[in-house]
């Protein structure tokens, strides 16, 4: 297995503000490596975008912060746009309005715009996000949703939301007629380490929501979707305690640190300018914008070599996966988290660890609660 | 539409031309979001398509450039330029 390095980053991941006017309770940005108190300058982002349009980038993700606070948003899109890339923007929704929307529909390239609504109700959402949000949100969704730009929903799973799932995505795929939404949990980046125990689900509320979720996403027809959180672990365990009651051999593409291709695909870049491997990995930083050549850093730089390694690094190598039952039907999940909690990044991230959830007394969820117990658990 | 030998076709200047790996690419049309995935021979054709060459002038360059050349390789070239003309990723070039 080796790893397969683009030409050119086909996407980068753009921090285009460090501020925000809001401070929900498990926002990953904060108290991050990324989290900086100056944002590059507008001329700095159109010269930058001029050498992404030279590097046959095609798509920018712009988040924050909320790139809505910045006053030259306009700005910074037109240079996204002139350079032949299309782009989506990641925001808390309470800033949109009519003009800006507009805007962002006529230019004819914005992919989609990501709300973050995480009730159904005002007090849920609120509970993290601050009072009124909710409302600011939803209605920054039915303007977008006015002005035809495609808007789609990010819901972040915590202990206040987690017995609302039903509710929520009634009034986002039923009330607000969105194609899909998709989800994630309060995570370990940023605030929410500090805020853990308030925002981040025990083990009976993970179990409680993959249960939900999956039911959710039959009962939708796929438009609930994951990449991280209850809903994709609770597919990818589901296939991989199929696998081990099955004895199947080790499946392609796992049993390595495989659980991110990112590196070999997309960069990030910081508020600052500071190019990273991904705004979750925001402390190796590869250089600054215009100073260093992005072709040059892409292709040689070491950590990046380091990062795009991983792939080739066994899980049997690892202590935390010793006479793992699931090892050859595992990733190693994903290589921020795994920093973030063991300080290593070529390291499985426990967070994601089937084994060890088990071995909490988690449970997966219908038609996989069969007494089977795994040697040495105890429940 | 059938793009007839003499006519000369222009590759559409908002369109991104990514090589990836093993000289395969991708054209991108950043307006309509749309990916097509193409052959190093296409992406030879690709970069002919300047409004200068006629078909018959880049099957000829094709047959040089390139070994193991089929000999319906003319074809081949008129289906791939017709191709990026129905997707609006090339166009005839205006008089």
């Amino acid at each position: 297995m080796s790893p397969s390095v683009m030409k050119s980053p086909r996407s980068v991941d753009i921090e285009i503000t460090s501020f925000c006017n809001l401070r929900c309770a498990y926002c990953s940005h904060f108290s991050s490596s990324g989290d900086v108190d100056t944002d590059l300058p507008l001329s700095a982002w159109l010269r930058f975008f001029d050498e992404l349009g030279r590097c046959a980038v095609m798509t920018v993700t712009l988040s924050g912060g909320e790139p809505f606070m910045r006053p030259d948003l306009k700005e910074i899109i037109r240079g996204i746009v002139a350079n032949r890339m299309r782009f989506s923007i990641l925001s808390n929704g309470t800033l949109v309005d009519g003009d800006m929307a507009g805007f962002l529909a006529a230019t004819g390239r914005c992919d989609y715009v990501q709300v973050s609504i995480d009730g159904a109700v005002d007090i849920t959402h609120d509970a993290f996000r601050g009072e009124g949000n909710f409302q600011r949100a939803i209605r920054g969704v039915r303007i977008l949703q006015e002005h035809r730009v495609p808007v789609t929903v990010r819901v972040t799973i915590h202990r206040k939301n987690v017995r609302e799932l039903d509710a929520i995505a009634r009034l986002l795929l039923e009330d607000l007629g969105l194609p899909s939404f998709s989800t994630n949990s309060a995570s370990h980046m940023g605030l929410c380490r500090k805020n853990a125990e308030m925002t981040q689900l025990t083990v009976e509320e993970r179990e409680l929501a993959m249960e939900t979720l999956i039911t959710l996403k039959e009962k939708y027809g796929g438009r609930i979707s994951a990449t991280a959180g209850p809903l994709a672990e609770g597919l990818v365990w589901r296939e991989m305690e199929q696998a081990r009651r099955e004895k199947r051999g080790a499946m392609p593409g796992r049993g390595y640190l495989t659980g991110c291709n990112g590196p070999g695909k997309t960069l990030a870049v910081r508020a600052d300018g500071m190019i990273v491997p991904c705004l979750q990995l925001g402390h190796i930083i590869l250089g600054k914008v215009n100073e260093n050549d992005l072709l040059t850093l892409w292709h040689s730089h070491p950590e990046l070599v380091k990062l795009r390694g991983r792939v080739q690094e066994p899980l049997e190598q690892f202590s935390f996966c010793q006479d793992c039952p699931y090892i050859g039907y595992c990733t190693g999940n994903c290589p921020a988290t795994a920093y973030t909690l063991t300080g290593r990044v070529n390291h499985p991230a426990p967070d994601a660890c089937l084994r060890l959830y088990l071995q909490q007394g988690g449970k997966l969820h219908k038609g996989f609660e069969s007494p089977e117990p795994l040697q040495g658990m105890t429940r | 539409m059938e793009p007839a030998s003499e006519i000369l076709i222009m590759a559409n200047p908002l369109v991104v031309l990514r090589e990836e790996f093993d000289d395969w690419a991708i054209l991108f049309d950043p307006d309509t979001g749309s990916a097509f995935g193409i052959n190093p021979i296409g992406v030879m054709v690709w970069k002919l398509l300047d409004g200068c060459h006629s078909l018959e002038k880049i099957t000829d360059i094709i047959r040089e450039a390139a070994e193991e050349v089929p000999e319906d390789v003319a074809e081949h070239i008129r289906d791939f330029v017709r191709a990026t003309v129905e997707f609006g990723l090339a166009g005839p070039k205006a008089a």
